[in-house]
């Protein structure tokens, strides 16, 4: 079945066709060029320390002004760096988040499928569009100014404080804060792309379960959102590489110091501040011009581009059986 | 496409218009960066010297005092203002004293402590002394909330070498980007301290200083280099091309009598040339 | 992401198209019939159903509380004088100005990374959508542009400020003795451009998927070539998508503050970088209304809530008044759709 172009050799392979060719290729090879850069980047900083860049030891916040005060003319470059607790800080609030996201996402995304009142709907849509838009700065902002306080003043006691205190200080900006927030940013990510799976859904096939007698709310569970499993994937890949790469929200929110929550310190361990990788590479962007530390921050930047790249990976993936199953329908 | 070229089109031309008269002002910009603490000082300084040399201007990035010198070293700021003495690590570069400061060390204005010494505070921002009732002259009980600042800042690596022994500050202390957050948490803790410039400590910032060693932190003391934790600003120049405009700004603060009243002004001591 | 997939099932194949069956009947849209009550569920379903309820309502109860919020917020600190002062360092509300450089700085960016991001992104969707040859070249093309949406902005604000340090594109930044900056508006406003990048390129391709083949063939058959018809009836067909696209990139663009603080310097003022008026203020930095947030929030150098608060409003007004865009434009594309 061939398509008729009447105009396919010759005068069709206009300036215009080439021109946009060479674009698509500068920016695949500007996309190239990135992940070349980076790597190269920090490369000194990863040959350096090996696996143990992934591992505990230490402090790493002593590391990482070693790493800086050593970039000057005439001393040898350190590169220790030990990665642990930003790796840690960056992993549990996300996971959570997007735990608690992917939950109320799907009972919010079916809802407004299949069980809102209309005029509900019509709210609840651009709503959910318009907290995917607010700028994270505003997120942080709020956080800061209502979260932080509330959590500092009221939630955490002085037994608390005292419990933990050598280590660390509890102030009111850590995990809590972070994983609340966090969670209210990618959550309508994750709505609006479930949304958009469940609505593709045929008709038919849901009606055919209700004329079994089967109730609309297990119909709907049983076939819907089973079908639209894909749709559920790529939201939650989308969700999680927007809160994997947050840096700005996180850094006003999490606490500045690079600390591993430990969760056997029981709940406590909610109100513990950590850093993640990308709130690192914000707060330290202004001693890049140290050599060693310039590498160590690329070194963190390619951990997490390649981490994105995974993740976009894996949403193609979790893709491909929706294609088939358009096809179908 | 064809609105978008049209748009692109008209901003060249825009920019061309209105860019083409103005290049004939023929104006030196001094690129300048470095502590935070002191921006506010700078800024009245720099605006004061742009009145009295109009083809003088600044452009000042407050990212701290260790990264500004590092800034130097690469070239990339023409002048660097530093919080501490300068370091063999500062290689490449030439220091001026340009005005005096002190590191004050600070409290909640709830807490009744009025006097630290040295190694108390050394012992509060190591993690050793961890709540109020075992400082002396505290009426508080509670959990002790150390408020420190980050390994850019001048004012770090100056206390650091001046109370810590040179010693990295312990991990419950709560690092802060610059000396206004410093106050700001110490004003909504009652259980905090912290160290802060002696501009940002002063009446209104809703801080209290304690006297360290029995010397309270306030212009005279430090005038006199009798408070502890006194300290020199430094202007941070490239020793190889260093910029005559800047040499000549920094002769300016350092002597001329209009900026020694610029900066007591503003909360410092001048050094008048020492 | 559903809809998409079956836009490229319906564009697979042109021709074998219209003999598939018809699209299923999207299911939102038309009015159900209910015709159970909860009454006679399982108690588990119920229960079920009120979670969906409660949570439904709590976004929008959190909504409202968000914007309700910052608009009393907003109302009781923004004040005309702000729109109108310079920011300065200081230690009180008086004494630190207003946000007219970040305003500019918001309008600069948003300007430079939109006239990067919309030719290049359409040109890129139309590519795509109506050439795509070489076959793997354009799938490593769609790669590249999923890949870009999932890149965290703070890797490539990283990235940014590692091409424009080098000396060749030094003419793009301050450069003092030979040694790039490496940040301006030039810098911040290119890297902000790969950030909306991927909207339009996902927008515009799916309008133009959306445009059944009959309407090509029709213009081949009075003899227009092929890129005559996807200047003259494709593009045009696709505007609103095209808005859309835009709209949405534009929101990023100017809700993004991380590749802003790396790549626009620390100041809040517009700091030339000498030479021609226009042209020194592109080379030099500055600030945008994300950064001024995070520069007055409690967190930030400035520490001014009260102006954090007043910012944060008309930065909320900016970002709703692009929704509403967003919003006319989707009606318009719906009002447009072929059957």
């Amino acid at each position: 079945m061939d398509e008729y172009i009447p105009t396919e050799r010759g005068a069709g392979w206009s300036q215009d066709q080439r021109a946009e060719l060479w674009l698509v290729c500068i920016v695949v090879g500007l996309l190239i060029a990135m992940l070349v850069f980076v790597l190269h980047a920090a490369w000194p900083s990863f040959s350096h320390n090996g696996l143990g860049w992934f591992g505990t030891g230490g402090r790493v916040d002593g590391q990482i002004q070693a790493i800086f005060t050593s970039g000057d003319l005439k001393s040898t470059p350190l590169y220790v760096f030990h990665a642990w607790p930003l790796i840690w800080s960056t992993a549990l609030i996300t996971g959570v988040a997007v735990v608690i996201a992917f939950g109320s996402s799907l009972f919010v995304a079916v809802f407004i499928v299949e069980f809102a009142p209309d005029w509900l709907r019509g709210v609840l849509e651009p709503v959910v569009r318009l907290l995917a838009s607010v700028p994270s700065v505003i997120y942080g902002l709020l956080g800061v100014l209502i979260l932080v306080p509330l959590i500092g003043n009221h939630l955490i006691t002085q037994q608390e404080k005292a419990s933990v205190n050598p280590t660390v200080q509890l102030s009111g900006y850590g995990l809590l804060a972070a994983i609340l927030v966090l969670t209210i940013m990618v959550a309508p990510i994750m709505i609006a792309v479930f949304v958009n799976g469940l609505r593709a859904v045929p008709r038919n096939w849901i009606e055919g379960s209700l004329a079994l007698g089967i109730n609309r709310w297990r119909t709907f569970w049983m076939v819907a959102v089973r079908t639209a499993r894909p749709a559920l994937v790529a939201g939650t890949v989308l969700a999680t590489a927007r809160a994997l790469g947050e840096s700005v929200m996180l850094s006003m929110l999490s606490g500045g110091v690079g600390f591993a929550p430990n969760p056997a310190d029981g709940l406590i361990f909610l109100f513990e501040p950590s850093r993640g990788l990308a709130s690192t590479i914000l707060f330290n962007t202004d001693e890049l011009s140290s050599p060693p530390m310039q590498h160590t921050l690329y070194a963190i930047a390619a951990v997490l581009l390649f981490s994105a790249v995974m993740l976009s990976f894996a949403g193609w993936a979790a893709k491909q059986p929706m294609k088939r199953y358009g096809v179908i329908a | 496409m064809r609105s978008s070229k049209k748009v692109l089109a008209a901003l060249t031309a825009v920019v061309v218009v209105l860019g083409a008269p103005a290049a004939a002002i023929a104006r030196t910009t001094i690129f300048g960066s470095g502590s935070s603490a002191e921006q506010p000082i700078l800024n009245l300084l720099f605006k004061a010297y742009s009145k009295l040399h109009k083809n003088i201007a600044f452009a000042y990035n407050p990212d701290g005092g260790n990264a500004g010198v590092k800034d130097v070293q690469k070239g990339r700021s023409a002048l660097a203002v530093n919080t501490r003495p300068p370091l063999p690590s500062d290689s490449g570069t030439t220091q001026f004293k340009i005005f005096l400061d002190g590191l004050c060390v600070a409290v909640n204005p709830a807490n009744s402590l009025g006097n630290l010494t040295i190694s108390q505070t050394k012992n509060i921002f190591l993690g050793l002394t961890t709540a109020w009732n075992s400082v002396g002259g505290s009426n508080l009980s509670a959990t002790i909330d150390p408020i420190g600042r980050n390994s850019t800042a001048g004012s770090y690596t100056f206390f650091q070498s001046a109370v810590l022994g040179g010693k990295t500050q312990a991990s419950n202390v709560n690092p802060q980007t610059s000396d206004g957050l410093v106050a700001t948490a110490i004003k909504n803790d009652s259980n905090a301290i912290g160290y802060v410039g002696l501009a940002h400590s002063q009446p209104g910032s809703g801080v209290k200083t304690v006297s360290l060693n029995g010397v309270a932190c306030n212009q005279t003391t430090i005038k006199r280099e009798t408070y502890p934790l006194f300290r020199y600003i430094w202007a941070v120049v490239p020793t190889a091309h260093p910029s005559v405009p800047v040499e000549k700004f920094i002769d300016w603060v350092r002597v001329n009598h209009q900026a020694g009243l610029i900066i007591s002004r503003a909360g410092a001591v001048p050094a008048f040339n020492k | 992401m559903g809809g998409e997939a079956a836009d490229e099932a319906l564009r697979g194949d042109r021709v074998s198209v219209t003999v598939s069956p018809a699209p299923p009947r999207p299911l939102g849209r038309v009015p159900t019939r209910r015709p159970e009550s909860s009454a006679s569920w399982r108690l588990s379903d119920r229960i079920g159903l009120a979670v969906a309820w409660a949570l439904g309502l709590f976004f929008c109860a959190l909504t409202a509380a968000i914007v309700i919020y910052l608009l009393v917020q907003g109302l009781r600190y923004v004040s005309p004088h702000l729109f109108v002062t310079h920011p300065t360092a200081g230690f009180s509300e008086t004494q630190t100005g207003g946000f007219l450089d970040p305003l500019i700085g918001t309008g600069i960016v948003a300007l430079i990374a939109m006239g990067i991001a919309l030719p290049v992104g359409t040109a890129i969707a139309v590519w795509l959508s109506e050439f795509g040859r070489p076959a793997p070249l354009a799938r490593v093309a769609e790669a590249t542009v999923e890949m870009l949406a999932g890149a965290p902005s703070i890797v490539l604000a990283l990235f940014g400020a590692l091409i424009f340090e080098s000396p060749l594109l030094g003419f793009l930044s301050q450069q003092t003795n030979h040694v790039v900056l490496g940040r301006s508006f030039f810098a911040a406003g290119a890297m902000l451009s790969l950030v909306a990048l991927p909207l339009v390129v996902t927008n515009v391709r799916e309008g133009l998927q959306a445009i059944p083949s009959h309407v090509r063939e029709a213009s081949y058959a009075v003899g227009k070539s092929k890129v005559a018809t996807t200047r003259r009836v494709l593009l045009p067909a696709a505007r609103p998508s095209v808005v859309t696209g835009a709209m949405l990139g534009l929101g990023r663009v100017i809700g993004d503050t991380a590749i802003v603080l790396v790549l626009l310097g620390a100041t809040l003022n517009l700091q030339g970088a000498g030479g021609p008026a226009i042209l020194s203020t592109l080379r030099g930095q500055g600030s945008t209304m994300t950064s001024y947030i995070y520069e007055n929030a409690p967190t930030g150098e400035g520490n001014q809530p009260t102006k954090a608060y007043a910012a944060a409003f008309v930065l909320l007004m900016i970002v709703l008044a692009l929704n509403v865009l967003v919003d006319l434009a989707g009606r318009r594309a719906r009002e447009l759709r072929w059957s």
